[in-house]
């Protein structure tokens, strides 16, 4: 039989009468994010050392990638970020079609830019009540998942999936959008619009929330660029830097939106600039229903199911509500992926910054330092 | 224009560059100097490290480390790539020029049981007690592995 070692990893230490100890912060424990863990090596209530745990989730996606065929995948993919499905999907697609020299249609890159934001809507719907539920104010987490399944019901009329929508393929989106999507799409978003001065009000304004994340997890803005954090962690330190202004994919070239910053680097502004970004969507999205042209949706591959990329290799990454997702596809010219490398956002602050903001920090912390940072394990156990 | 720049500049340290598509450039790069050129590049502000990845040319019987650089202000994105052999896979560690490489090259060494050397610590992140061959590698059979461990057959054992 298998012998796991974390069984043992919650043993109370004997020699010093219980006020160090290990303690197993995993799965298990409410405030965890995902199937991870970090094993805490306490002294009282505070952290002595940190050692991540991870492996939990591990499917070899990677492996399982280079046994299928080229469409085939685009089932696997969007399962490397629950939340924030999407981006997979669309970096996955991009990074074939980069080495097929493909163009998509304009009405796909639309399609393919409102199902990003839509998604995006989803995740930081979850950020912000997490943000909230892991200091244990439970009102907008509650209310951000109901809020949330206005958006799922969107993605189903549109993809036939609410979690998953294994919308685009090489060459474009799977479909068209269905008729009266869009008006009630526009609905959808006047509704999420008028909740946000809710959360202000519960959240943001909270002196509560205030105390407990101000100075927290702080993050430099030169050492947020040196050590790979991207996306709201990277702007929340001061960095102007965004993927789809800097290496503009699908209709981000034709939509008129500025890169959002703060100042703060610590936990408050992370979460202040998820709130902001939030209601940028908003505005991508109307912007997209306004300007969406007709036409096809789908460039022609042939058949995809025998779909064969030409031999060549490329890196194509996406800006996700955490930051950026990579893939770096290398073809041999048969059916079947030669090697996908995936670069989750998360790694850096999970594995890297657990190490150097962890120690000192109180056990209560833990939880809203890793929902600000946006770790999101399945992107980098995958 | 910048891209042409730097692949110039890359031609003059007698590196292989080649232009993929707009904004992406592969290098190929010698096991024995590529420390030095990756500190070229960081120099001249290609400081973001997005990833380190393994790939496995089982066919030349050669690993290749691709390492997944950025420069915010060029907006350039270069795949950097070393080759090194199958039967002795040691590259020189980069945990001195970006901290979290620290991680990737953990994940490389897991998957591809290539060694880092100078790295202090290799071990395993993900799987647990692991003593099979590396799971990334071409010569990995999935299909016997589970057959081995779990006694499952393809199809339930039908056909």
């Amino acid at each position: 039989m298998m012998n796991f070692n974390s069984y043992s990893l919650t043993k109370m230490t004997k020699d010093d009468k219980d006020t160090t100890y290990d303690l197993f912060f995993g799965p298990n424990h409410p405030g965890m994010h995902g199937n991870f863990g970090y094993v805490l090596d306490m002294v009282g209530t505070e952290i002595n050392s940190v050692k991540p745990n991870a492996g939990q989730l591990h499917r070899g996606f990677e492996k399982l990638m280079e046994q299928r065929g080229w469409v085939q995948n685009l089932t696997l993919v969007p399962r490397i970020c629950v939340m924030d499905p999407d981006p997979n999907e669309v970096a996955y697609c991009m990074a074939v079609e980069k080495i097929m020299n493909v163009e998509i249609p304009e009405r796909a890159k639309y399609l393919r830019t409102i199902t990003l934001e839509m998604s995006r809507l989803t995740s930081h719907l979850i950020s912000i009540g997490g943000a909230g539920a892991s200091l244990g104010l439970y009102t907008p987490m509650y209310w951000s998942m109901a809020d949330r399944d206005r958006v799922l019901d969107m993605f189903e009329w549109l993809t036939g999936g609410r979690v998953y929508h294994i919308y685009n393929i090489p060459g474009g989106v799977r479909r068209d959008a269905p008729r009266g999507f869009f008006k009630k799409l526009n609905e959808t978003l006047d509704y999420l619009e008028s909740r946000i001065p809710e959360y202000d009000r519960v959240l943001f304004e909270n002196p509560i929330i205030h105390k407990r994340l101000k100075g927290l997890g702080f993050v430099s803005k030169e050492d947020a660029r040196k050590t790979g954090l991207s996306g709201p962690n990277l702007r929340a330190s001061g960095n102007v830097i965004d993927i789809r202004k800097d290496a503009p994919y699908a209709a981000y070239p034709y939509l008129d939106f500025d890169v959002i910053t703060q100042t703060g680097g610590d936990a408050f502004a992370r979460a202040v600039q998820i709130r902001k970004e939030y209601k940028q969507t908003l505005d991508i999205i109307r912007q997209c229903i306004k300007q969406i042209p007709e036409g096809e949706v789908h460039a022609s591959l042939g058949n995809l199911g025998m779909l064969k990329v030409t031999p060549g290799e490329a890196y194509a990454k996406v800006e996700s509500s955490k930051g950026e997702f990579g893939y770096y596809i290398v073809s041999d010219g048969g059916l079947k992926p030669y090697r996908v490398s995936v670069r989750g956002p998360s790694l850096p602050a999970g594995f890297l910054w657990a190490q150097k903001h962890l120690p000192k920090m109180k056990i209560d912390d833990v939880a809203v330092w890793m929902g600000t940072l946006g770790i999101c394990p399945p992107d980098f156990d995958k | 224009m910048k891209i042409t720049n730097l692949i110039k500049t890359l031609h003059s340290r007698g590196l292989n560059a080649e232009k993929i598509c707009e904004g992406q450039i592969k290098v190929s790069v010698s096991k024995d100097s590529f420390v030095n050129d990756l500190h070229f590049l960081q120099s001249i502000g290609y400081e973001h490290l997005a990833n380190i990845n393994g790939v496995d040319y089982i066919n030349e019987n050669e690993f290749e480390v691709v390492y997944q650089i950025y420069s915010y202000s060029e907006k350039i994105h270069i795949i950097f790539k070393v080759r090194i052999p199958r039967e002795e896979p040691v590259i020189q560690s980069i945990v001195d020029l970006w901290e979290q490489a620290q991680f990737y090259e953990q994940e490389v060494h897991e998957f591809y049981g290539i060694y880092f050397e100078g790295n202090k610590d290799l071990s395993h992140l993900f799987l647990e007690n692991w003593n099979d061959l590396p799971p990334l590698r071409k010569d990995f059979n999935t299909e016997q592995f589970s057959e081995e461990l779990f006694g499952s057959k393809r199809n339930g054992g039908n056909k």
